[in-house]
């Protein structure tokens, strides 16, 4: 122990400081609570341990070597160094990954860590890549990569600590399958959207003009019109007869994209969806009975300015543009991208940090906005609501990473203390441990902004929701023996059959894969198929999962890859036995999800009606996060009787923007 | 007064954009966090001179958070040479800066985080001592943190004299606090309108609400602007101050009350008499025991809340520095003095307290209205001053006479 080590051994003890250093954690994401996680992870000397240099003295180097694993597959922009404090100006465009390494390592020289510019859903990113960690962290920004981390580590039965972030907002929770609530327990906020014929008849609010201009106008003129939107549905308010005749009006705005490059151009769109659009939508008297009429505009009607003041324009993005000038942005965006579509992009879509796409984006809405007396904003403004951005402020990250690593500590506290209980268990006396809560006594954390009485509340861990669809599935490993040099051993989907059937018990099910069902009793076209054909092979991180067919089916299997031992078959672990699986729970009422229908699948000249997540990074998703909503409610109205600090009072108040 | 920001006038909203002065530069930077807390707070942020005394683990946090956050200047004193325990939480120190001045070894560190903010070496602790009111003003925000109750004092004194916004801080293992006297401190808070009309009126012995506005929000919604104020006493006032009725008299909530409370006014106390930190001997846990039993007495706590086992626990922590309880308490002091720049939000009145053994973390008004009227012998030379037990500090312009505050009950 070095002299560094001091403040943690005194305050945390010398065996958990041990137990820390000799571990190996694994740390998602490297942005605005990834960079403060890994700082705070580096300076308590987590998986500081001695690793013995590979091969010395033939001794192999261990299996369980200690160190910090961060992955993040995202690059420094300069709005992230108002927090992300690893990175400086000259490491812009750079992986955070990567730079966020070079910066801690010398916080202690003593750390192992692995830097991995990758996204989490790669493939190499398997079941037994996170079961070699002692504990994992969230320090994600987007849903979609929470619940696959959230997923994974249940597969892997590893201690997740989760985390997130809005504005003041803050909170941390552990997570272990079959101890706690898992991320999925609870149903998640979807993402926000808007009936279609809010969007392009009847616009109130200046969202809805900016969703017009981002998800209609520009797709349609610059985009491949398959590309999907997700932020406008049809739903059963919509007007059926309405929703052909924008169907119709698209079409002729496409005919519109031919005039692309002429001269006629910006006269042609703004005159099609500024007057002609508009003069049709009032003709609709019923429309009209109980909102304000729209007011329609012509491009031969308003002043012109010239192109370089139109260029000037766009970069004053602090003040609110007249419509003249919102004008002169137009014509300056919409020749801008008509050089980039001429020069060869296929399809331009919105980016909040494409500054052409934000032009256009700003200006248009704000003509529509003008057209049916919403009020214009500023491009500053535009662009938040524009690219969902969510403020985000260095300390709610450096409070909420604390808070992680405290967890973290705790969880580690509860490690050993189990496993001073073993021993204590193998030897002659049983000594009843009845302060071992689980998790080393974690707890449900939120930071409570605005309250006069408490800086945080805390909630007991909730225990796993039996009906989840997500943690009260049995996982287990699938092993499949490797093919020999002549190609032969191919395990077949038959063979997988047979083991469910002759080693594990199983009579009547079905077997899927992310990819949908490929085997019940009704459908044996796959029979033969080599399960690497399927998609199961070793090396995947896709799970195949077992549904049981019976009247009072058993929990589903939920299996992941792995090659078996050189001398081993195809098989399931052998504690897997049907007979001992738990009863499938009754699933609960649905999800009833605010007011859309998120299943209704049906395309409008390319504008999806699909509610689904995005994946992709730098379109939606920013800031660092996004607090659990439905949670921190949670909190707020059901305390529980035992734990005295989960009142709030009204100052303390959790407010969050749907 | 060219320097603070205190006395700024209110009235603005987060959400008008408004240049202010602000580049397009410190647009693109400060992106983020100016869509939380507006332009003019960003501005506000941007003018403020801080000073932080100490720069142990607590202090790298608040050097950090505020250096990022873009104020327009950070002045660190910390003389005390680097040792080799500073480098476990100190990460702005390396190897080869043991043995010299903490702030002067950590100060490029700081200043590569953000080079439009000037970070500085403000001296010697010494002299800071014997600085007077003059000094203090210079600064918008003074910041102490990590030092014995006297020293507490001292700073605390010429930041009220001056009129100036005094926080104190210390971490001890998983334990800490945060005390704030901000004089008199007028702020806003926007918040979704409810069918409950906000009147003006007090709402507590130091909290009163002093106008109402409201604005509609693009999205139908109505916000609501409650402008309020706090009015504070100095940490010698509050370190004797009893817990406020709504606490006393609710057993459940007296019940509640951490036993860290009493501990850390016990702690003040062995300072003040021994000048060094309790030892692990016997003796001193005695001496310790018995100051802390005093304490949690005078403070009208129920009996059991004293126990051993948090005794021995937060004794074993004193002095210990561990950065993940440096991160938060550190990131929420600097949080406060972020809010206080630019007038907005509940700052903290006026004690927290920071338990990460059982994480909680409760906030506490030790309130007792200070001497209305300016000691002629101060004449505004604290720095001359010895026996600060016995000093009165002079109530600052727009406080509520005690006599008034008195009367809200």
């Amino acid at each position: 122990m070095q002299r560094r080590d001091r403040g943690t051994v005194q305050a945390v003890g010398a065996p958990l400081t041990v137990r820390v250093k000799n571990s190996r954690v694994l740390l998602i994401g490297a942005g605005g609570i990834g960079c403060e996680l890994l700082k705070n992870l580096v300076c308590c000397g987590f998986g500081s341990g001695y690793i013995p240099p590979n091969g010395a003295n033939g001794i192999p180097s261990p299996k369980h070597t200690p160190g910090i694993t961060v992955i993040d597959l995202d690059t420094i922009d300069l709005s992230n160094l108002n927090r992300q404090f690893l990175f400086r100006k000259q490491h812009i465009k750079k992986p955070k990954a990567l730079v966020a390494k070079e910066t801690a390592l010398p916080f202690n020289p003593a750390v192992n860590i692995d830097a991995q510019h990758a996204s989490i859903f790669d493939p190499q990113y398997t079941v037994a890549f996170f079961r070699s960690f002692d504990i994992v962290f969230n320090a994600l920004d987007n849903l979609a990569a929470r619940r696959h981390v959230n997923r994974m580590c249940l597969a892997a039965d590893v201690p997740l600590i989760e985390s997130g972030t809005t504005g003041f907002n803050g909170q941390a929770q552990a997570i272990q399958k079959g101890v706690t609530e898992c991320y999925d327990c609870n149903p998640k906020p979807v993402q926000k959207s808007f009936p279609i014929c809010t969007i392009r008849s009847t616009p109130s609010q200046p969202i809805h003009c900016i969703v017009w201009a981002k998800s209609y106008l520009l797709p349609e003129l610059f985009g491949t019109s398959e590309e999907e939107a997700n932020d406008m549905v049809e739903t059963e308010g919509d007007d059926q007869e309405e929703v052909k005749k924008l169907r119709a009006e698209a079409q002729a705005l496409k005919k519109i994209r031919g005039l692309m490059g002429t001269s006629e151009f910006a006269k042609a769109v703004f005159d099609k969806v500024f007057y002609e659009d508009i003069e049709r939508l009032k003709s609709m008297e019923e429309m009209w009975q109980t909102r304000k009429k729209p007011v329609s505009i012509q491009f031969d009607t308003i002043d012109k300015l010239s192109a370089a003041e139109g260029a000037a324009l766009a970069s004053q993005d602090q003040q609110s543009w007249t419509l003249v000038e919102n004008l002169a942005v137009f014509c300056h965006s919409l020749a801008t991208l008509t050089g980039r579509a001429q020069a060869g992009e296929s399809s331009i879509d919105f980016d909040k940090d494409d500054k052409d796409t934000l032009d256009f984006v700003t200006s248009a809405s704000n003509l529509r906005s003008h057209v049916f007396g919403v009020l214009l904003h500023s491009e500053w403004e535009v662009k938040q609501m524009a690219g969902n951005i969510i403020p985000a402020i260095a300390t709610s990250n450096a409070l909420t990473a604390s808070l992680s690593v405290m967890l973290g500590f705790k969880v580690f506290r509860g490690m050993l203390a189990a496993e001073s209980e073993t021993a204590t268990t193998n030897g002659h006396t049983m000594v009843m441990k009845p302060n071992n809560p689980p998790l080393g006594g974690s707890k449900f954390i939120f930071l409570n902004p605005r309250s006069t009485e408490r800086i945080i509340t805390t909630q007991n861990l909730a225990r796993p929701n039996p009906a989840c669809p997500v943690c009260s599935p049995v996982y287990a490993e699938l092993h499949i023996p490797p093919v020999d040099a002549d190609g032969n051993g191919m395990s077949t989907l038959q063979d997988l059959v047979g083991i469910l059937i002759g080693n594990n018990d199983y009579a009547h099910f079905t077997i899927s894969t992310e990819a949908g069902v490929i085997y019940d009793e009704d459908m044996t076209d796959n029979y033969s198929s080599p399960l690497a054909e399927l998609g199961i092979e070793p090396g995947s991180s896709g799970f195949v999962t077992i549904t049981d067919d019976d009247e009072d089916p058993r929990a589903d299997l939920v299996l992941s890859v792995t090659a078996a031992p050189a001398d081993g078959g195809l098989s399931i672990e052998s504690h897997i036995s049907y007979g001992k699986l738990p009863l499938k729970p009754v699933p609960a009422a649905p999800p009833t999800e605010s007011g859309t229908a998120p299943d209704v699948k049906s395309a409008m000249n390319g504008i999806a009606l699909l509610n689904r997540e995005k994946r992709k990074r730098g379109a939606g998703d920013d800031g660092d996060d996004e607090v659990d909503a439905a949670a921190a409610k949670r909190a707020k109205a059901a305390p529980t009787a035992s734990d005295a600090v989960v009142t709030i009072d009204d100052d303390g108040a959790i407010l969050l923007d749907d | 007064m060219s320097n603070g920001n205190t006395d700024a006038t209110n009235g603005d909203t987060a959400t008008e954009t408004q240049t202010n002065g602000l580049s397009a530069d410190d647009f693109a930077l400060y992106d983020r966090q100016i869509r939380l807390w507006g332009a003019k707070a960003q501005e506000q942020i941007r003018n403020a001179n801080v000073l932080l005394v100490s720069l142990r683990a607590l202090g790298t946090e608040i050097a950090k958070n505020l250096t990022l956050a873009g104020i327009r200047s950070l002045t660190i004193i910390d003389d005390e040479p680097v040792v080799e325990e500073d480098l476990g939480a100190g990460y702005f120190l390396r190897d080869a800066d043991v043995g010299k001045p903490r702030a002067e070894a950590a100060i490029p560190r700081i200043q590569d985080l953000n080079p439009r903010v000037t970070v500085t070496s403000g001296g010697s602790l010494a002299e800071l001592m014997s600085k007077d009111q003059n000094y203090y003003a210079a600064y918008s925000v003074i910041v102490a943190c990590d030092h014995d109750f006297t020293t507490l004092n001292v700073i605390n004194t010429g930041a009220r004299v001056a009129q100036r916004p005094f926080y104190a801080a210390s971490i001890h293992g998983m334990y800490g606090f945060v005390f704030a006297d901000l004089v008199s401190h007028e702020y806003v808070i926007e918040r979704e309108q409810s069918n409950m009309p906000t009147t003006i009126k007090p709402e507590s012995l130091t909290r009163s609400v002093t106008s109402t506005s409201s604005k509609k929000e693009p999205t139908g919604k109505t916000t609501e602007i409650v402008q309020k104020r706090e009015i504070y006493c100095p940490l010698l006032l509050a370190n004797s101050s009893p817990l406020p009725k709504e606490i006393l008299s609710n057993r459940r909530k007296l019940k509640a009350v951490p036993a860290l409370l009493p501990c850390i006014r016990a702690l003040f106390d062995f300072q003040r008499t021994f000048a060094r930190l309790p030892d692990h001997t016997p003796q001193d846990a005695a001496l310790f025991i018995s100051l802390a039993k005093n304490k949690a007495g005078e403070l009208q706590l129920p009996q059991d809340t004293l126990t051993g086992d948090f005794i021995k626990s937060f004794m074993q922590n004193i002095g210990a520095e561990i950065i993940t309880t440096a991160a938060f308490v550190g990131g929420r002091l600097s949080e406060d003095v972020l809010n206080v720049l630019g007038q907005r939000e509940q700052p903290i009145q006026n004690f927290a307290l920071f338990d990460f053994e059982t994480l909680v973390s409760p906030i506490y008004c030790l309130y007792s209205p200070p001497p209305e009227l300016v000691m002629p012998a101060l004449n505004g030379h604290v720095g001359l001053l010895n026996g600060l037990n016995t000093v009165a500090v002079p109530i600052a312009e727009g406080v509520v006479p005690a006599a008034e505050v008195l009367e809200l009950e």
